[in-house]
C-alpha cells in the first residue's frame, strides 16, 4: 500500500460531485473552491431556526429563564431609579434656587423714581436674573390685596390709617439671581452704590445667606444624584451583566457537551450561538415590560408623595404621561436585549471556541 | 475518497508521535475496518480526518478536498459534507430523536419541506420510526446509536467515518449497528470504521486495516485479522477466532513493510 501510495493518487476514476483530484495541487484548489461554496447559504432560513430554538430554549429551560429575567427586571429598575432621582434632585433644587430671591427693603420716603434707577443699577450686574421693585403705595396695595378675604383687617383701615400704612411701608426690591453660591458681586453693589446706601432701611440690612443651607444640601444631592448616578448605574450594569452573565454561563456549562456536539456534527458557530442569545433576548425583551411596568406605576404612586415633601417630579412626571411613555418601554426593552444579548455572548464563547 | 500520505501527528507533551507517517487510500465505496489495540492511533487517524486534531506533516485529502486548505472559519461547512458516528453517540440530550436527525440537515440549510421529507425516510432506514418523538435517554443503547447513524447519514454523505461506534454496545446491538452501516455502504458510502470486536470484523470479510504505535502494520482487502501483537491475548478472544469459518483459516494474513 505505502509503495502503491503513488500510483493511486493518480488513478481517480470516481463520480463524486467533487472530483478526486488528479494530483495534490488540484486538489488544493478544489478543496479551496468548495470551501468557498459552503460558506454562506440561507441566512433567512438559518434565523428562522434560531429563533425557533431559541424560543423552545426559553420554555425547556424556564426556571433559569425566569431567574435570568429577574435579575434583568432588578438591574432595569435600579437604572430607572438613579436616572429618576438624579433628574428629580436636579430639578427640585432648580425649583428652590429660583424661589430664593434677595429681598432689599428701603425707606418708606423711596419714589418710583429711585426704585427705578435703582433697578437699573443692579440689573447691570451679570449675575441678576430679575428685578421686581415695589414702592411703599404699591406694597400697600399688595398687602390689601393679600388681606382681601379678611374683613376684619379691611375694615378697620380708614383713610386716616391707609395713609399711616403708606409712609411706614418700606418700598421693596427683589432680585433673582442665576447663581445663589455667589452673591458677593450684588452685595457690593448695595453696600456701595451711592443711592442704596443713601436708601436702604438701617434696621432692615438684606442678609445674603437666606436659606443657603438648604440650598445648599439640595444642590450637593443632586450633584451626587448626577455623578454618582452615572457611576452607579455603570456599575449596577456591569454587576447585572456579571449576575446575568455566570446564571447563562451556568445554563450553558451544563450543555457545553451539547455546544461540542454540534460542532463537531458542522454546526456553524452563529447556528451554535443563536439560540443561547435569542433565549437571553427574550429574557431581555420581558425583563424590559416587567421593569418599564414596574416603573411606571411605581413612580405614579409615589410621585403625588414626593410632591408633598417640595420634591419637582414634573418632568419625569410629564414625560410619563405623554406619548414618550412609549418611547421609555422601548428604550427599556432595548437595555434588556442589549444587556441579554452582551452577557450571553460572553458565556457561549468560551465553550464555541474550545475544539 | 481517503488519501493520507506520509502524516506524521505528535501531540504536544508526548515523544512518541501518535501518527508516525501513515499513509493509507480508501476508494470509494469501501467499506474499511481500522483495527488495532488501545493507544495505536486510530482515533488520532480519525481526527485528522474531521479535523479534530492537524497534522504537524504530511497531506491529507479527503473526498477531494485538502484539507490543508480547510481553513478554521471552513471547519462547520467541512464536517457537514461528512458523516460522523461516534462511541458515546453525541446526542442533542434536550431535542427528540427527529429534533437530532433534523438538526443535521438544518445546519446544512435544508428547506423545511426538504426536512420533512427526508428525516422519515432516514428514520425508517434505521428502523427508528416508532421513537422519533423520544428523548435520547428514553433510548436504548442500539436506539440511540441507529440515531447517531441517522443523523450521520441523513445529509447523503459520501464518507462515514466511525470511532468505535459499538464500544458501548452488547454482542446483538452490535451486529445490529454493523448490519445498519453495511447497508449504508450497499447504498455507496465509503465508510471508514474503527473497533475492538474482532468478531465483526472476522465475519464481515472487509478491508482492514491494523495500526500499531501510529503506524499502519498491515492492511487486508478482504480481511478478517488483525492480531498483530504479540500480547496474549485473552481466552474468550482466542476462541472466538476459532470459530468455523474464521478468516485465519481462510486465507493468511498481508503484512505491509
Ligand atoms: N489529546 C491528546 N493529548 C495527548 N496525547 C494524546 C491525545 N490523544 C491521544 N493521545 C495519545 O496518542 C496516542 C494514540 O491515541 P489514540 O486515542 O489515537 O489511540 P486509539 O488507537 O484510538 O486507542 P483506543 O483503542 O484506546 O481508543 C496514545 O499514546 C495517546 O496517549
Ligand atoms: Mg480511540
Amino acid at each position: 500500500m505505502v509503495g502503491n501510495k503513488e500510483k493511486k493518487i493518480k488513478e481517480p476514476k470516481v463520480k463524486d460531485e467533487i472530483k478526486e483530484p488528479k494530483n495534490l495541487k488540484k486538489a488544493a484548489k478544489n478543496g479551496l473552491k468548495v470551501m468557498r461554496k459552503t460558506r454562506r447559504r440561507h441566512p433567512l432560513r438559518e434565523e428562522g431556526r434560531i429563533i425557533k430554538y431559541g424560543t423552545k430554549g426559553f420554555a425547556r429551560n424556564f426556571w433559569l429563564s425566569s431567574a435570568a429575567t429577574v435579575v434583568m427586571s432588578i438591574t432595569l429598575i435600579i437604572l430607572f431609579v438613579t436616572v429618576v432621582a438624579s433628574v428629580i434632585l436636579t430639578n427640585t433644587a432648580d425649583m428652590m434656587r429660583d424661589k430664593i430671591d434677595i429681598t432689599i427693603y428701603f425707606k418708606p420716603e423711596t419714589t418710583r423714581e429711585d426704585l427705578d434707577t435703582l433697578t437699573e443699577t443692579i440689573s447691570a450686574d451679570s449675575n441678576t436674573k430679575s428685578v421686581v421693585t415695589a414702592d411703599s403705595k404699591e406694597e400697600y396695595e399688595k398687602f390689601v390685596a393679600e388681606n382681601a378675604g379678611s374683613e376684619e383687617i379691611i375694615n378697620v383701615l380708614d383713610d386716616e390709617m391707609k395713609a399711616l400704612m403708606i409712609s411706614k411701608m418700606q418700598a421693596t426690591m427683589r432680585i433673582k439671581v442665576y447663581n445663589v453660591d455667589n452673591l458677593d458681586s450684588i452685595k457690593y453693589i448695595v453696600e456701595n452704590d451711592e443711592l442704596f446706601v443713601k436708601l436702604v432701611d438701617e434696621e432692615k440690612q438684606p442678609t445674603y445667606d437666606v436659606n443657603q443651607v438648604e440650598i445648599a444640601t439640595i444642590t450637593s444631592w443632586a450633584r451626587i444624584a448626577r455623578t454618582g448616578g452615572i457611576i452607579l448605574a455603570a456599575v449596577f450594569l456591569v454587576i447585572s451583566i456579571l449576575i446575568i452573565f455566570s446564571t447563562i454561563r451556568m445554563a450553558i456549562f451544563s450543555r457545553r457537551e451539547e455546544i461540542y456536539m454540534m460542532k463537531l456534527v458542522g454546526a456553524d458557530k452563529r447556528f451554535i450561538r443563536g439560540p443561547f442569545l435569542v433565549e437571553a433576548e427574550i429574557c431581555g425583551v420581558l425583563a424590559g415590560l416587567i421593569a418599564a411596568s414596574a416603573s411606571y406605576f411605581g413612580f405614579m404612586w409615589l410621585a403625588p408623595k414626593l410632591a408633598g415633601y417640595g420634591i419637582n417630579v414634573d418632568e419625569i412626571l410629564g414625560i410619563l404621561q405623554s406619548s414618550k411613555l412609549v418611547l421609555m418601554f422601548l428604550i427599556f426593552v432595548g437595555l434588556g436585549i442589549i444587556i441579554g444579548r452582551i452577557s450571553s455572548r460572553l458565556a457561549v464563547s468560551k465553550y464555541l471556541h474550545k475544539a | 475518497m481517503i488519501l493520507l500520505d506520509s502524516v506524521t501527528k505528535t501531540y504536544p507533551g508526548d515523544h512518541k508521535p501518535a501518527l508516525d507517517s501513515v499513509s493509507l487510500h480508501i476508494e470509494p465505496n469501501e467499506f474499511v475496518f481500522l483495527v488495532g489495540k488501545s493507544g495505536a492511533g486510530k482515533s488520532t487517524l480519525m481526527k485528522m480526518i474531521t479535523k479534530e486534531e492537524t497534522p504537524d506533516s504530511g497531506k491529507i485529502i479527503i473526498g477531494g478536498i485538502d484539507l490543508d486548505y480547510v481553513k478554521k472559519r471552513h471547519i462547520p461547512g467541512y464536517r457537514r459534507r461528512l458523516g460522523v458516528v461516534f462511541q458515546d453517540f453525541k446526542l442533542l440530550p434536550r431535542r427528540t430523536v427527529y429534533e437530532n436527525v433534523a438538526f443535521a440537515l438544518e445546519i446544512a440549510g435544508m428547506s423545511g419541506k426538504e426536512i420533512r421529507k427526508t428525516v422519515p425516510k432516514v428514520l425508517e432506514l434505521v428502523d427508528l420510526t416508532d421513537q422519533s418523538k423520544k428523548f435520547p435517554a428514553q433510548l436504548s443503547g442500539g436506539q440511540r446509536q441507529r440515531v447517531g447513524i441517522a443523523r450521520s447519514v441523513a445529509r447523503q454523505p459520501k464518507i462515514l467515518i466511525a470511532d468505535e461506534p459499538t464500544a458501548n454496545l452488547d454482542k446483538l446491538t452490535t451486529e445490529e449497528i454493523i448490519q445498519l452501516l453495511k447497508k449504508i455502504n450497499d447504498f455507496g458510502t465509503t465508510i471508514l470504521v474503527t473497533t475492538h470486536n474482532e468478531n465483526i470484523v472476522n465475519t464481515l470479510q472487509k478491508r482492514v486495516v491494523t495500526m500499531k504505535d501510529g503506524r499502519i502494520v498491515a492492511d487486508q482487502k478482504n480481511g478478517g485479522i488483525y492480531k498483530l501483537d504479540e500480547t496474549p491475548r485473552p481466552k474468550l478472544t482466542r476462541n472466538m477466532m476459532q470459530a468455523p469459518g474464521h478468516a485465519l483459516k481462510q486465507r493468511p494474513r498481508r503484512v505491509i513493510q
